[in-house]
C-alpha cells in the first residue's frame, strides 16, 4: 500500500504536515511507508492524501484534517476502505482532473518530488540520454519546430526560433536561463512545477542547454518560493550524483552546470532582460534590445531564457515527438497550456488544458462555474499585463491569437475569475496599484504614466472622478503602451483598456453618477436600514465599531450615513435582513 | 564601413550601416528631442523622447512601434518620421509627464511677475559682485531706461519676491538705478546693433514704450524715426511723473544713450496735423504706434465745466512743461479727486506749488488705495490731508469759479470683481469743503486724433491683438497705454513694446512670429520651506525730510551711498529661479511641444536637496532620471558612485549605499554635472 500526503506550498498551509504526523504516528511503526508528493492541482480540497491499495485501486481523500486522518490511518490497517467513503472525492470533483491533459504538469501530485528514483521510474531523463547520444542539435531544435512549442511565461514566441538563434550565435561561453521569476498575483503554475516536479524542469533544461551548447545553466527563481528553491536544491544534487549534471553528463562529452539564483522579489525582473541584469548583480532594469539576450545575455554573452512551463514540456516532446505535441491545439497554438484559475470560481486550482478549449470549459466545466452561483461578469488573464474579457465573449478559443484579439494576453497562465460583486473600476485600480509600485523607474511613461493612471483610477473609485477621466486615461493608455521600453510597461495599460472597452458604463457612474453598479467601493456606498424590517433586537447597534447606529430595543434603528465606515458587518450580522448597501 | 541612405523627415541622409538613428540625425543637423542620451555613455533609452516612426523599413513596410532613435540603428532605406502625429503624442505626454514630477523654479517670481521679465536674479548677482556694467547689460536687454525706471516703478518683481516670508524683499527697483546710475557715470554700456537691414520703422509716441520698441527695433538692425507732439521725448515719464520723483536729467542721459544708436527722435511733430497715418504708411514698412494715453476721464458730476476743474494729467503735464516759472499756488485749497499714483502726483505737486490745503477725495479707505504705499505715506508726511470713504457728489460755482465741493460720504459693502469691498454711499449723509481747485485724477484714456480708420475698443483704446499687436490695419502695430484695457505702468508698457519690437522684426524680415509666452516650472510658496534662511534687514532709501522735500521739485530719495551696504543687498536675494535655465533640455522641449498646461497633476516624487558630494548639489526634485549621472560616473569616471535606488515612482538617484567610503571614493571630476539635462546638480560655490 502506498501512501502520499500532498505537500505543495498549498496543501502545507491548508495543514498537510499535521495530517502526515497524525498518518506517520500511527502508521510508520507497523510499516506502512508514507511519502510526500507534490501538487495537484485542486487548491480547494487540500489537504489530500493519496492511498494507492497494492492491487492498483486508488483512493483519494480531501480536506484532510487531523481527525479524517486519524480515520484514514485506521482504514489503512484494516485494508477496508469503506468507512472512509465518505472522505473520498466526489465524481464531480474528479472531473476537475479527468477534463485535464497533462504534460507540463505530468508527474505533479504524483511522484515524490524529492526522489529522483520515481522520476526517473516515470520514464524520467530518458529524453535526455535520447537527445545525448542520438540527436544533433538540429535534430532538437527540428523536433521542437514541430512541435510549435512556445513560450509560456507570456510572450509566446516560438521556442526553437530562441533556441537556433542562440546555438548560431558565435562563442565559446553561453548560457541557458530559466525564468521562474513567476510575479503575476494570482500565478503559480510555475512553483507548482518546481516544488511537484523539479526534475522535469532540470531535464528540459538539460535539453536545452545541450542544443545550443550551453555550459552553465541558472534557474533565476523568486525567494518568496523557498520550498521550491530546498526541492530544486535537492533535485540538482540528486541529479548531479547520478551524473545527470555537472562533467560529461551520462559519460557523454556534454558538460552542463546548474546553479540557482534568488530574486529579491521586484516585478520586471520576470522581463529577461531585467533579469539578466539582476543576475549579474545589477539594479533590475530592462536593457535595450536589440542586442537580444541570444546575441549578447548574461555576461555579454549568447544566452536563452525560457519560462519553467515551457522547459517541462521538453522532455516529453522529445519522448512522444513534436507531432504529438502539435497535434493538440489551434492553427496558431500548440500543445497544452497550464492555467492557476482562481477567484469567484468554484473549484479553484491548476488546470492544464489543450489549446482550443473555450474560456467556457475551463471556467465551468472544469472550475464547475461560480461561487454561491452568482453571476459570472469577467476574468482576467494574464495578471497585470493582460485583460479582461467579459461573459459575451465566454466563447473565446483559447490561443495566443484569438486571446489577443479581445484585448487581454495568454500571459503567463493566470486566470482570475470574477462575479456580479466585483468592480472593474477597482480591480482594473487593482492592477495599476500593483505595476505603478513594480515598475522600475526607468522610463518617464511608465514611471509617472502609471502612478498618474493610478491616481486618476483611485479618484474615480473615490468618487472624485471628473469628466473627461476616462478620455485622460485612454490617452495616457496609448501613450504608455508607444513609449515603455519593456513589456512591464507596454502592458501595463491593458488592465484599464479592457475595462474601459467591455465596462466603460461602470466609469461612467462612477464618475457621474457617484455610484459602484458592483456595490464595491465603500467610498459609493451607504448603509440603510429597512425600518419595516428591522425588529430592533439591536445586534448591528452592538456590532457597529464605530456607534453609528442609534436605536431603542425593539423599534427600528437608524444608521448615521456621516459616522459610517461602510464596514459591513451590521449588514452581515443582521438576522432579519433589513440592512441594504446602494 | 557600409554607407546608406536613409531619410529622416524629408532629409536623405548618408550614413553608415548601423548608426544609431538619433546620431545620423544630428550629423544632418536635425535636432531629436532627446533627454538620456550623451555621446559618451551607451544608449539607455529611459527618457522616450527620441521615439520615432519608421514609415518605411526599406521593404515598405511601416514599423508597428514607436522605435527609440538613440537605440535603433539605420538600415537601407528607412524612412523616418521624427514629428508625426503618434510622435508628437507620445512625446508631449512624456514631457508633461516629466512636468507633473517637477518640483523647481524655473524663473523667479520676481521675473514671472516683472511685466518686462527683468532677469532679476541674475542682475542682482551681477550687482552683488560690482559689476554694474553687466548688470545693466542685462537689465537693457529688456529695458531701454532702467535708471528712470528703477525710481519710478511700482515694482511687481519686489511684491512677489520670496523673500518676503523670511524677511523683507529685496529693494530691487532702487538697485537697479543704483546700477543703471553707476553705469551712466562712465563707460556706458552701448549695445550692439544688427547690420543695417534696410527697413523702416516710424513709431508714434515717444513714452517708455515708442522709446522701448525704438531701441530693439534699432538693435535688430532696423532703421526707426519716433515722432512725438511733445516739445521733448519721454511721454508720460517727463510729462505725468514729477521731476521730485524722476528728475528730467536722467531721463534725458537715458535718451540721449538711445538716440547714440542711432535712433532719429522728431519732437514736436502731432500725428493728425503734421502728418498722416497714410503718409506712415507710404513711407515706412512697418508703422507702430504708441501714442499713450493723455485724456483725463470725466468725473460726471455736476460743475465740471467750472473754472478750476482741472484733470490730473492735464495738471501734471502744465507744471512739467513749465521750463523755469513753477505756477504759484499759495493761499489756494486744491483738492484732488481719485486714489492711483496719478492722484498722488498731483497732490505732492500741488504742495510744491505752494497751496495751503490738498486734499485727497478717496471712496475707500488707504487699504484698497490702488497707488503705491510709499506714494501716500509721503503724501501724509508732506502735510496732504486725505478724505477716506468721500466721493464728489457736486463741484459748485461762484461767478464760474469753482469755490466748494459736495462730498458724499460712503462706506464700505461688499467685494467686488477685482476683491476689494466696494464703496456704497450713506444715505443722506454728506460733506462740504471749500475749495479753489479741483483735480480730477480718476483715471485717462486715448485721445484718438488722427487715428481714423483703426478699430478702437468699447473703452475707446486702440485694439490691438496681444500676440502680434496688430491693429486691424496690418501694417500698423500698436502698443502701451493706448491699446486695449487702457493704461497701466510704465514698465507694462515697456514689456509689452519690447515684444512687439520681436514681433515687427519677424514681420519684417518675411514671416511674422507672434509673442508665445514660454512654459514654465513654478514652484507654490506654501510648499517652501523659509525658516533655513537667516534674517536680515532690507535695505532703506534714504529721503529727505518731509519739510525740505515739499518746497521743491528736486529728487525725494538720495540714493544709496554705500556700496558695500547695496551689494550685500544684493546678496539677500535666495535665487529661487534655475541657475540651470538658459541650458536646461527639459524646458526646452517642453516648450518644443508647446505645453502649456499639465493635465496629468499628481503627487511629486519629493526629496530633500543634499551635499553629499563635496562640489555638487544634488536637487532629487528636478532629477528626470534620465540616469546619465549614473552611467557617466560608472562608464566615463569609472567610479560608480552613483546608483538608482527604489522602486516605481518613488525611484530616485542616490549614491550608492549612501556609503561614505563610497561618496570619499569621487574625485570631484563633475562630469556628471555636465552631463546632467536639467538643473538638478549643481556646482557648489565656496
Amino acid at each position: 500500500m502506498k501512501i502520499m500526503v500532498g505537500q505543495g506550498s498549498c496543501g502545507i498551509a491548508a495543514g498537510a504536515s499535521k495530517v502526515m504526523t497524525v498518518l506517520q504516528n500511527n502508521l510508520s511503526d507497523k510499516g506502512f511507508d508514507i511519502s510526500i508528493t507534490g501538487c495537484i492541482g485542486m487548491c480547494w480540497l487540500e489537504p489530500i492524501v493519496d492511498v494507492t491499495e497494492d492491487n492498483g485501486k486508488l483512493h483519494r481523500f480531501v480536506k484532510v484534517g487531523e481527525n479524517e486522518a486519524k480515520c484514514i490511518a485506521d482504514a489503512v490497517i484494516s485494508g477496508n476502505f469503506e468507512s472512509t467513503l465518505s472522505l473520498e472525492i466526489t465524481d464531480e470533483d474528479n472531473s476537475f482532473l479527468t477534463q485535464q491533459t497533462r504534460i507540463a504538469l505530468r508527474n505533479c501530485g504524483i511522484i515524490n518530488p524529492e526522489s529522483i528514483d520515481e522520476y526517473i521510474s516515470c520514464g524520467g531523463y530518458s529524453a535526455l540520454k535520447k537527445v545525448i547520444f542520438s540527436m544533433s542539435q538540429d535534430d532538437v531544435i527540428e523536433e521542437v519546430k514541430v512541435s510549435g512549442l512556445a513560450g509560456r511565461g507570456g510572450a509566446g514566441f516560438p521556442t526553437w526560433f530562441k533556441w537556433n538563434a542562440a546555438k548560431q550565435s558565435q562563442g565559446d561561453e553561453k548560457y541557458l536561463i530559466c525564468n521562474a521569476d513567476e510575479g503575476d498575483p494570482g500565478a503559480f503554475m510555475d512553483r507548482a512545477v518546481i516544488e511537484s516536479d523539479p526534475h522535469s524542469l532540470i531535464e528540459g533544461m538539460l535539453i536545452g542547454a545541450y542544443t545550443i551548447g550551453a555550459k552553465e545553466a541558472v534557474v533565476y527563481v523568486r525567494a518568496e518560493y523557498p520550498l521550491a528553491i530546498v526541492r530544486l536544491k535537492k533535485a540538482i544534487e540528486q541529479a548531479k550524483a547520478l551524473g545527470f549534471v555537472g562533467k560529461n553528463i551520462m559519460g557523454s562529452t556534454f558538460s552542463c552546470d546548474f546553479r540557482i539564483k534568488a530574486g529579491a522579489g521586484a516585478f520586471v525582473c520576470g522581463e529577461e532582460t531585467a533579469l539578466i541584469e539582476s543576475l549579474e548583480g545589477s539594479r533590475g532594469m530592462p536593457r535595450l534590445k536589440p542586442p537580444f539576450p541570444a546575441q549578447e545575455g548574461y555576461w555579454h554573452k549568447p544566452s536563452n531564457i525560457n519560462n519553467v512551463e515551457t522547459f517541462a514540456n521538453v522532455a516529453w516532446i522529445i519522448e512522444n515527438g513534436g507531432k504529438a505535441f502539435s497535434a493538440m491545439g489551434t492553427e496558431d497554438s500548440k500543445g497544452t497550456k497550464v492555467f492557476a484559475l482562481t477567484g469567484k470560481v468554484k473549484r479553484g486550482g491548476l488546470v492544464e488544458i489543450p489549446m482550443g478549449k473555450t474560456l467556457r470549459e475551463v471556467i465551468f466545466d472544469i472550475g464547475g462555474g461560480i461561487k454561491n452561483d452568482k453571476q459570472f461578469k469577467a476574468v482576467q488573464m494574464g495578471g497585470p499585463s493582460g485583460g479582461c474579457i467579459p461573459a459575451e465573449l465566454l466563447d473565446t478559443v483559447i490561443d495566443y491569437k484569438k486571446l489577443s484579439a479581445t484585448g487581454a494576453i495568454m500571459g503567463s497562465g493566470g486566470m482570475v475569475v470574477m462575479d456580479e460583486s466585483t468592480c472593474m473600476v477597482g480591480m482594473a485600480k487593482f492592477f495599476l496599484d500593483f505595476t505603478a509600485k513594480e515598475s522600475c523607474g526607468k522610463c518617464v511613461h511608465c514611471r509617472i504614466g502609471t502612478k498618474r493612471m493610478q491616481e486618476i483610477l483611485t479618484r474615480i473609485v473615490e468618487g472624485n472622478g471628473r469628466s473627461g477621466d476616462i478620455e485622460l486615461l485612454e490617452e495616457l493608455c496609448g501613450a504608455i503602451k508607444d513609449g515603455a521600453l519593456c513589456g512591464l510597461g507596454q502592458t501595463a495599460p491593458n488592465p484599464v483598456l479592457t475595462t474601459i472597452k467591455y465596462f466603460r458604463n461602470e466609469y461612467e457612474a462612477h464618475i457621474n453618477d457617484k455610484k459602484c453598479p458592483a456595490k464595491e467601493c465603500t467610498s459609493l456606498l451607504t448603509y440603510e436600514i429597512d425600518s419595516s424590517k428591522c425588529v430592533g433586537c439591536t445586534l448591528c447597534a452592538k456590532k457597529c465599531p464605530v456607534s453609528a447606529i442609534s436605536g431603542t430595543l425593539k423599534s427600528p434603528h437608524v444608521i448615521d450615513a456621516d459616522k459610517c465606515i461602510k464596514c459591513g458587518q451590521c449588514m452581515s450580522i443582521c438576522k432579519t435582513k433589513a440592512i441594504s448597501k446602494n | 564601413m557600409e554607407q546608406i541612405k536613409i531619410t529622416i523627415n524629408g532629409k536623405e541622409c548618408i550614413c553608415n550601416k548601423d548608426e544609431y538613428i538619433l546620431k545620423v540625425a544630428k550629423d544632418n543637423g536635425i535636432d531629436i528631442p532627446n533627454l538620456c542620451d550623451h555621446e559618451s555613455v551607451a544608449a539607455f533609452g529611459a527618457c522616450g523622447l527620441c521615439a520615432v516612426e519608421i514609415i518605411d523599413d526599406g521593404n515598405g513596410r511601416k514599423l508597428p512601434k514607436l522605435m527609440r532613435a538613440c537605440a535603433t540603428k539605420a538600415q537601407y532605406g528607412y524612412v523616418v518620421s521624427i514629428d508625426s502625429e503618434r510622435v508628437m503624442r507620445s512625446r508631449k505626454v512624456a514631457l508633461e509627464l516629466l512636468m507633473s514630477d517637477h518640483e523647481g523654479d524655473c524663473l523667479g517670481p520676481c521675473k514671472l511677475n516683472c511685466p518686462a521679465g527683468t532677469d532679476v536674479q541674475k542682475y542682482l548677482k551681477q550687482i552683488s559682485q560690482g559689476d554694474y556694467h553687466g548688470a545693466t547689460q542685462t537689465i537693457k536687454n529688456v529695458i531701454p531706461i532702467p535708471a528712470s525706471i528703477g525710481r519710478i516703478c511700482p515694482h511687481p518683481c519686489e511684491s512677489n519676491c520670496r523673500r518676503r516670508f523670511v524677511d523683507q524683499p529685496l529693494s530691487i527697483a532702487f538697485l537697479k538705478s543704483y546700477a543703471a546710475d553707476k553705469d551712466l557715470e562712465k563707460d556706458t554700456f552701448v549695445p550692439v546693433c544688427k547690420p543695417d537691414s534696410g527697413k523702416k520703422v516710424a513709431i508714434v509716441g515717444g513714452g517708455p514704450a515708442g522709446l522701448t520698441s525704438a531701441y530693439f527695433l534699432r538693435r535688430h538692425g532696423h532703421s526707426v524715426t519716433v515722432f512725438d507732439s511733445m516739445k521733448k521725448m519721454g511721454g508720460m515719464l517727463r510729462y505725468g511723473i514729477p521731476a521730485y520723483r524722476l528728475p528730467k536729467s536722467v531721463l534725458d542721459r537715458e535718451i540721449d544713450e538711445i538716440r547714440s544708436i542711432g535712433v532719429e527722435l522728431k519732437n514736436g511733430v502731432s500725428l493728425g496735423k503734421d502728418f498722416t497715418l497714410q503718409q506712415l504708411k507710404d513711407e515706412y514698412d512697418a508703422v507702430i504706434l504708441a501714442v499713450g494715453a493723455w485724456k483725463s476721464m470725466q468725473m460726471r458730476v455736476a460743475g465740471e465745466d467750472l473754472q478750476g476743474v482741472v484733470g490730473g494729467i492735464d495738471f501734471l503735464r502744465y507744471i512739467s512743461s513749465q521750463e523755469s516759472e513753477i505756477p504759484d499756488l499759495n493761499g489756494k485749497k486744491v483738492a484732488v479727486c481719485g486714489g492711483g499714483n496719478t492722484a498722488m502726483d498731483a497732490c505732492r505737486t500741488a504742495v510744491r506749488c505752494g497751496a495751503d490745503e490738498v486734499y485727497v477725495i478717496y471712496r475707500r479707505t488707504r487699504s484698497e488705495m490702488p497707488a503705491e504705499d510709499i506714494e501716500i505715506s509721503e503724501a501724509m508726511e508732506e502735510g496732504v490731508t486725505f478724505m477716506f470713504l468721500t466721493n464728489p457728489a457736486e463741484i459748485i460755482g461762484k461767478d464760474g469759479n469753482v469755490s466748494q465741493i459736495n462730498l458724499q460720504v460712503m462706506e464700505l459693502g461688499e467685494p467686488d470683481a477685482s476683491g476689494r469691498r466696494s464703496p456704497v454711499p450713506v444715505e443722506g449723509k454728506f460733506e462740504y469743503i471749500d475749495v479753489d481747485m479741483v483735480i480730477m485724477a480718476i483715471g485717462q484714456t486715448l485721445n484718438n486724433t488722427g487715428l481714423d480708420g483703426i478699430e478702437l475698443t468699447r473703452k475707446g483704446t486702440i485694439s490691438a491683438d496681444s500676440a502680434t499687436f496688430r491693429t486691424s490695419d496690418q501694417n500698423i502695430f500698436a502698443v502701451g497705454d493706448a491699446t486695449n484695457r487702457g493704461a497701466g505702468i510704465a514698465i507694462e508698457a515697456i514689456g509689452e513694446a519690447r515684444k512687439c519690437a520681436d514681433v515687427v522684426d519677424s514681420y519684417l524680415n518675411g514671416s511674422i512670429k507672434p509673442y508665445n509666452a514660454p512654459f514654465v516650472s513654478k514652484r507654490n510658496d506654501e510648499d517652501i520651506d523659509f525658516t533655513k534662511h537667516e534674517k536680515k534687514q532690507r535695505i532703506e532709501m534714504p529721503a529727505r525730510p518731509a519739510e525740505e522735500r515739499r518746497r521743491d521739485f528736486d529728487e525725494v530719495n538720495l540714493g544709496f551711498d554705500d556700496e558695500e551696504k547695496v551689494k550685500s543687498e544684493a546678496k539677500r536675494c535666495l535665487e529661487c529661479g534655475c541657475h540651470d535655465y538658459d541650458d536646461c533640455k527639459l524646458i526646452k522641449y517642453a516648450n518644443y511641444v508647446n505645453l502649456k498646461d499639465i493635465r496629468f497633476v499628481g503627487k511629486k516624487n519629493i526629496s530633500p536637496v543634499e551635499r553629499k558630494l563635496v562640489t555638487i548639489e544634488r536637487n532629487p526634485n528636478k532629477c528626470i532620471l534620465c540616469g546619465l549621472c549614473v552611467r557617466v560616473c560608472d562608464e566615463v569616471a569609472h567610479k560608480g558612485i552613483l546608483g538608482f535606488v527604489g522602486r516605481g515612482f518613488g525611484t530616485v538617484i542616490k549614491p550608492e549605499f549612501s556609503a561614505p567610503d563610497v561618496i570619499a571614493d569621487c574625485k570631484n571630476c563633475n562630469k556628471c554635472f555636465n552631463a546632467c539635462p536639467t538643473g538638478a546638480l549643481k556646482l557648489i560655490e565656496y
